[in-house]
């Protein structure tokens, strides 16, 4: 994703050495690199996690944060459940060519990657429980990922980040009333309760999705390619895996 | 949808239209085999044809190749502007870009006028998949352009496989040099039983879809995306079955590209 040049000599030698097992940083084909993971450092979000694969500036560094907002029902919508709506946005601090309009392409994709991932059945998020009122109103998650630095293995972190950081949020308790008035009309209304103790997680994050990301060098492949090596990547195949071992 | 920035270059709807809700329901699309009686592992009926669509447009600013394709209902259309002149004056291989758009009348409901990030994907989703089918290093600081429009969609990953499959034939008929034509088809997964080249309506009743971008000359596949949750087994017999299909779908290109030759 990132573009670096490499010399013709240096391509070679990471070609030739995963072909014979050998990886530049000394590591095996199948080997992570050192992963951080840290939640619940954003107070203002419901939700948060940062996920760091590598040591600090020469890894892939990604940031999550969850909001939920009370969004009101339109025609045209479903009438009874919530949504999520996901973006990511690559930081010009990650790399030179990310400043302005340069990080548009890759935020694209990785936007679309982590929707087709989250929405729908196959995330395992029961967005049902996420409706307040049928028809009226009903829970948004806005996921924002802010990608800070990449070197390598951008949709695994960015996966990772977000399970964790949709693991950690908990949304405030709502209260809801009927009211029926005098022609016999029945009416909710709704009441977000402002209780820091009074905090309910989602459900079904234990369902949630982890990616592996395999790239193929050569004739073999690698699991979290560095930097250098994606810059020789022929193929890359990601995939989904959730705690039933579906894909 | 509605939008944020006035948009100065039409005339203007109201800001917030939906699609209507029909009284009859739409048929069950699986309920009695499939609502076009075809069977289940039969790709829908393809037609192409290639060079300008309108016979007398000759001049300068005329694409070099174009396309278009009809799969079913789903209609698209590709024209190849290149090789011309690429943006980095520097480069040892050519680039390969291309640009999606869906008309706003092709889909079942109202589509913007300015393009969507799910177009912006569909067009990278087809850059990786053509790409690796031209012989790029054949055209250094040259950029090769494809526009493609869908005139009509009924599937989204049926529509996709319909674009790539729309490229293929534009760039064979704009001359460039390529190592294979890709050809590509899409699946669903409905119950238990994937069922090939899904329209709309059988895609909305199933659980997961499934795209194969396929070089067959050379047994490779250049595009692979799943959307939805199945078992890894599943998987691997989708993908097998869909990259026979594209085979399947290469010969009728092949078939079509020869007929202009005569």
């Amino acid at each position: 994703m990132a573009s670096l040049l490499l010399s013709p000599a240096e391509q070679d030698y990471i070609i030739c050495g995963v072909e014979s097992g050998f990886r530049a940083d000394g590591r095996g084909s199948l080997d992570r690199r050192e992963v951080s993971l840290r939640t619940g450092m954003i107070s203002q979000a419901n939700g948060s996690a940062r996920c760091r694969i590598g040591n600090l500036g020469v890894g892939t560094d990604v940031l999550v944060g969850v909001k939920a907002e009370v969004n009101s029902w339109t025609p045209g919508e479903p009438e009874d459940v919530g949504s999520i709506v996901c973006n990511v946005e690559c930081s010009p601090s990650a790399a030179q060519e990310f400043e302005g309009r340069g990080a548009e392409e890759i935020n694209v994709e990785l936007t679309q990657l982590l929707d087709r991932i989250l929405n729908g059945p196959q995330s395992g998020l029961n967005l049902k429980n996420l409706c307040i009122i049928p028809k009226q109103a009903y829970w948004v998650l806005h996921i924002d990922a802010l990608v800070l630095d990449v070197k390598g293995s951008i949709i695994d972190t960015l996966v990772w980040a977000t399970r964790a950081a949709l693991m950690s949020t908990s949304l405030p308790s709502v209260v809801v009333e009927t009211i029926s008035d005098e022609k016999g009309n029945i009416q909710s209304e709704f009441d977000v309760v402002d209780d820091p103790d009074n905090l309910t997680p989602l459900e079904g994050v234990e369902h949630l999705p982890i990616s592996v990301t395999f790239s193929q060098i050569g004739k073999r492949y690698v699991v979290d390619a560095s930097e250098q090596e994606e810059a020789v990547t022929q193929a890359r195949l990601t995939v989904a895996v959730s705690p039933a071992m579906e894909i | 949808m509605s939008l944020n920035i006035a948009d100065r270059r039409r005339i203007n709807g109201p800001q917030r239209s939906v699609e209507p809700v029909y009284t009859t329901k739409a048929a069950d699309p699986f309920a009695t085999g499939r609502l076009d009686e075809r069977a289940l592992d039969q790709v829908r009926p393809i037609f192409i044809k290639t060079g300008p669509l309108d016979a007398q447009s000759l001049s300068a600013a005329a694409p070099s190749g174009s396309a278009y394709y009809e799969q079913g209902k789903i209609r698209v259309s590709c024209a190849i502007y290149g090789p011309r002149q690429g943006r980095k004056s520097n480069a040892r291989m050519g680039s390969f870009d291309c640009d999606f758009k869906y008309a706003p009348f092709s889909c079942s409901w109202k589509r913007s006028h300015i393009k969507t990030s799910d177009e912006k994907e569909i067009a990278l989703m087809l850059e990786n998949s053509v790409a690796p089918a031209i012989r790029l290093e054949a055209y250094p600081k040259a950029s090769i352009d494809a526009f493609v429009t869908v005139i009509e969609s009924d599937g989204k990953a049926a529509t996709i496989a319909a674009a790539i499959n729309c490229i293929s034939a534009a760039l064979a008929d704009a001359g460039i040099e390529l190592y294979d034509s890709v050809a590509a088809c899409s699946m669903a997964l409905h119950g238990e039983q994937w069922v090939s080249d899904c329209s709309q309506a059988e895609e909305n009743a199933s659980t997961c879809s499934l795209l194969v971008a396929r070089m067959p000359s050379a047994d490779e596949i250049t595009y692979l995306l799943q959307h939805g949750k199945t078992t890894p087994e599943q998987t691997q017999q989708a993908i097998q079955t869909c990259a026979n299909d594209c085979t399947r779908v290469y010969a009728v290109i092949c078939r079509y590209l020869q007929a202009t030759l005569e």
